[in-house]
């Protein structure tokens, strides 16, 4: 046979064949959902990976979850003291010397990009990988949690007239979808039913961080949150946003945030919807070392759905 | 001596099944077994299914248009003043009555006078499943008159399993309904243009008012019927013009004279105002507000969708070996057609074809392809909303599914022409087509079923199953359904007495029902603030993790009680006051 007949003899049994590949096709799928739906990581490698993780982590590493969607999960079976609001609504991952990723499905967090991997365990189905911070940021305080009665005073300021808000224990306010952050049971009360207290925003792209929550600002109306013998750092450090359902429509007014350190103006910060969870940054060199009080001054030309939120430190 | 070969058993028993190659009664009964076989496949898995959000507005809106229907016949007159009949319908006005009043009739008939569905929800959906069934029986018929019986079963099979097809079918709303009645209409009016009897047309008049009647989608159709007639009937209208008599395809005539009539007939709502009102269901319809959807990741709240989207959630959610054998179906009759239109050019002198022979055949292929591009093309204009995704472009899928057939039906052709090769006896050549078509409908089975009833979570193991579309950042459920699942797997057990439940997108109707079907603990409360609740659900939908943190503080715990999964994929949170 010539390689022409044979190439020609060979093409023909292709072509006669070529219907297998519908059954194959058939079985291929059948055989890959099989698989999938088999290859769920149990409980019990989650609970493995737990007692790793619980072992190792220190109070200021970061535990985290990937792929995004496993979250949930990663809170059930780790529980509040690991998955903590810390770590699940940080503000972002530069203060973390240190993570331990717990993953399933060979993803990683986006977040831990540029950070060396200095361990991998496998437990079953979930891996956890620990990566070291190339270039930590240490917070000294973290004012989101001073929001108490001894640590901050809120008031709020209209028409140059300054009404303190107090502080007391009572139900959170919350509601569903569309309704914004909660307000926790412990939280400022100002005059004309508004309050202030630690919560968490959800932000333009679904992320939550825990955040000082100041729902009652615009208008005429200038919310203003005094956090107490604050120890100061070369920066002052944080960020801020609108809960998502008040900013991604872009037709609030932009929110104003002015900070000071005793009388000294570090300066201002505007939030124009559609920023989402911005950064921001003040120089405090000047007051490394130091203690002293940090003022927050939150104003917004609009009053319409303001929700805004923000986190600072000093570092 | 020996009985001739004829009339010995086994030849009488292959007689006696033996199907004539006619197309005749014999396939209306296997199209009806067909459909009787998936709804009761779907009436055995209702009850584990949920309420979702809409579902319980068609519930209350069947109930109060069946109930007018029933005050027509005992009252009469008075149930005929306007007030009364928009008192009934005008709830839920925006969509037709048809459906609804089906939904109506059959909780009226089936659960509240002859008891044979024990839940009221059930009797509600049945009609709607009995569209499914019809769609399967439709597109079994199709695919039997084009390309033969084996055809015929495996489009139809395929039509079936389908986790999308199979999810909505099982609910009292208009996505399948609109799906089979569009499917028939499109049926129809091949029958008519192909048969040209006046009695088909009249029936494509009538279906088509009746498909009007069932959803919105109906106007889009005579964008693929009107075109595709008026090419079957070319030869005729250009004769009549030349004859100075202009008439146009018969089906045409009646959707435009019996559609509108039948759609005001069984709408009592058009009854008053008729002008009007049909202005504002316009209206509404080319001015919906915008929903908001996942996909790769984000949130979508206004249009124009991405041109990827219908492409990729097709892919993502019809099982692939059915778009694989659409491919070869449909590759096999575009290459057909393209053969006939070069065959036109090449003897556009010698007229090759016959006037007859065109409008004989009907152009189905022409048709199969009008359908889904209408049903589809619309998902890429620039205003149109994505609003819940794959199950607005549903009526593409019988369609698909009946080219899907024709691949099947190639490659089984293929086969057996492989296997004279090696001489295989009878019995092994049937069953090696027995195992083609279960290689065939294996897959498809096993991801419908598996999907259930987290239809709307399911994805095709091409994209990685349940846990690869969450990986994509594909939308994983819509309406808050779940919430029964909370139920069954967690709070029916585990929940306090009288506790209160936060219930997240879940309806305070689908509540109350899932409460009066003890589907749900009766002693629970629903509540609508987490602060107020005990326990608190989230439904896992992208934009719906705001309410997850507000969970977190409203309750202070970060940590859920429970998680309802799929694959490992979290459905519904359940938290729990510490």
């Amino acid at each position: 046979m010539s390689g022409e007949q044979h190439k020609s003899a060979t093409a023909k049994a292709w072509h006669r064949y070529a219907f297998a590949l519908v059954p194959a096709a058939g079985l291929l799928e059948l055989g890959a959902h099989v698989v999938q739906t088999h290859s769920v990581a149990p409980d019990a490698d989650w609970r493995a990976a737990r007692g790793f993780v619980a072992a190792h982590a220190a109070p200021d590493d970061l535990v985290a979850f990937a792929p995004r969607w496993v979250d949930p999960v990663g809170r059930e079976q780790f529980g509040p003291q690991i998955a903590d609001l810390e770590r699940e609504a940080r503000a972002d991952v530069t203060r973390f010397p240190r993570a331990f990723e717990v993953s399933i499905r060979g993803e990683h967090l986006a977040d831990l990009q540029g950070w060396s991997r200095e361990d991998v365990q496998r437990f079953g189905g979930v891996t956890v990988t620990t990566w070291k911070n190339p270039s930590p940021v240490p917070v000294i305080d973290d004012l989101v949690s001073h929001v108490d009665a001894q640590h901050v005073r809120v008031s709020r300021v209209e028409g140059g007239r300054e009404s303190e808000c107090p502080f007391g224990h009572m139900a959170p306010a919350s509601g569903g979808l569309g309704s914004g952050p909660a307000l926790p049971s412990d939280r400022f009360s100002c005059p004309g039913g508004s309050g202030v207290g630690a919560s968490v925003v959800a932000d333009l792209d679904y992320y939550p961080h825990r955040c000082i929550y100041t729902p009652g600002v615009g208008g005429d109306v200038v919310v203003r949150v005094r956090f107490l013998d604050v120890t100061l750092g070369r920066s002052l450090q944080g960020h801020h946003a609108l809960y998502v359902e008040a900013e991604r429509m872009k037709q609030g007014a932009p929110v104003t945030i002015t900070l000071r350190i005793g009388d000294t103006t570090l300066g201002s910060v505007v939030h124009h919807d559609g920023d989402g969870w911005r950064p921001f940054e003040f120089d405090t060199s000047a007051f490394a070392g130091q203690h002293a009080d940090v003022v927050a001054d939150i104003a917004s030309p609009g009053g319409q759905r303001r929700n805004y939120c923000f986190e600072a430190n000093t570092r | 001596m020996n009985e001739p070969a004829s009339t010995s058993w086994p030849s009488r028993v292959r007689a006696a099944i033996t199907l004539p190659e006619r197309v005749g009664w014999r396939d209306q009964v296997i199209g009806a077994s067909i459909a009787a076989v998936y709804v009761g496949w779907l009436l055995a898995t209702a009850r584990v299914l949920g309420f979702p959000r809409d579902e319980g507005v068609y519930f209350r809106a069947g109930t109060g248009y069946f109930t007018w229907w029933r005050a027509l016949l005992e009252r009469g007159k008075d149930a005929m003043r306007q007030g009364v009949i928009d008192g009934a319908f005008g709830d839920n006005r925006e969509h037709p009555a048809l459906m609804k009043t089906l939904f109506g009739a059959s909780e009226y008939f089936f659960h509240q006078k002859w008891h044979v569905f024990a839940d009221a929800t059930t009797a509600l959906r049945f009609p709607a499943m009995c569209t499914a069934g019809l769609a399967l029986w439709t597109t079994y018929l199709f695919g039997t008159r084009l390309w033969g019986r084996r055809a015929g079963v495996v489009a139809a099979c395929l039509l079936g399993l389908m986790p999308r097809v199979f999810f909505h079918a099982h609910l009292a709303c208009f996505d399948v309904p609109i799906m089979a009645m569009w499917f028939w209409c499109v049926y129809v009016n091949w029958r008519a243009l192909e048969t040209g009897k006046i009695g088909w047309a009249i029936a494509a008049g009538v279906v088509y008012g009746l498909t009007l009647a069932t959803k919105h989608n109906a106007w889009f159709l005579p964008v693929a019927l009107v075109p595709h007639a008026l090419f079957v009937r070319r030869y005729a209208m250009l004769s009549s013009i030349k004859r100075w008599l202009p008439t146009l395809p018969a089906n045409l005539v009646a959707m435009a004279i019996l559609g509108p009539l039948v759609l005001v007939a069984v709408s009592p709502y058009l009854w008053n105002d008729t002008a009007a009102r049909l202005q504002w269901w316009f209206d509404f319809h080319l001015h919906h507000e915008y929903y908001n959807i996942e996909f790769l990741g984000k949130n979508y709240f206004w249009p124009p969708a991405p041109k990827s989207y219908l492409p990729v959630m097709v892919l993502a959610t019809v099982p692939t070996i059915t778009i694989l054998l659409f491919a070869i179906g449909a590759y096999e009759r575009a290459a057909v057609g393209v053969r006939r239109l070069a065959a036109w050019w090449r003897t556009l002198r010698g007229a090759a074809e016959t006037e007859s022979a065109t409008e004989a055949r009907g152009e189905p292929d022409l048709l199969l392809a009008l359908s889904i591009g209408v049903a589809m093309g619309p998902f890429f204009l620039e205003h149109t909303p994505i609003f819940g995704g794959t199950k607005h472009w549903l009526p593409a899928y019988p369609a698909l599914a009946v080219f899907a057939g024709r691949g099947f039906e190639l490659a089984a052709v293929a086969m057996r022409a492989a296997l004279a090769q090696l001489q295989l006896d009878a019995v092994r050549v049937r069953a090696a087509q027995v195992a083609l078509f279960a290689c065939v409908v294996a897959g498809p089975f096993a991801e419908t079923a598996h999907s259930h009833p987290f239809g709307l979570s399911a994805y095709v193991p091409l994209v990685g199953g349940t846990a690869g579309g969450a990986d994509l950042g594909l939308n994983r459920q819509f309406w808050g359904y779940t919430t029964q699942d909370a139920a069954a797997q967690y709070l029916n057990a585990q929940a306090p007495k009288n506790a209160s439940v936060f219930i997240d997108d879940t309806t305070w109707d689908a509540w109350s029902r899932m409460i009066a079907e003890k589907r749900v603990r009766g002693d629970l409360h629903a509540t609508g603030a987490p602060h107020d609740a005990q326990i608190a659900l989230v439904q896992h939908e992208l934009h719906m993790n705001e309410v997850d943190y507000t969970i977190w503080i409203a309750l202070g715990t970060d940590a859920p009680a429970y998680i309802v999964r799929q694959d490992g994929v979290p459905i519904v949170s359940i938290y729990r006051r510490p």
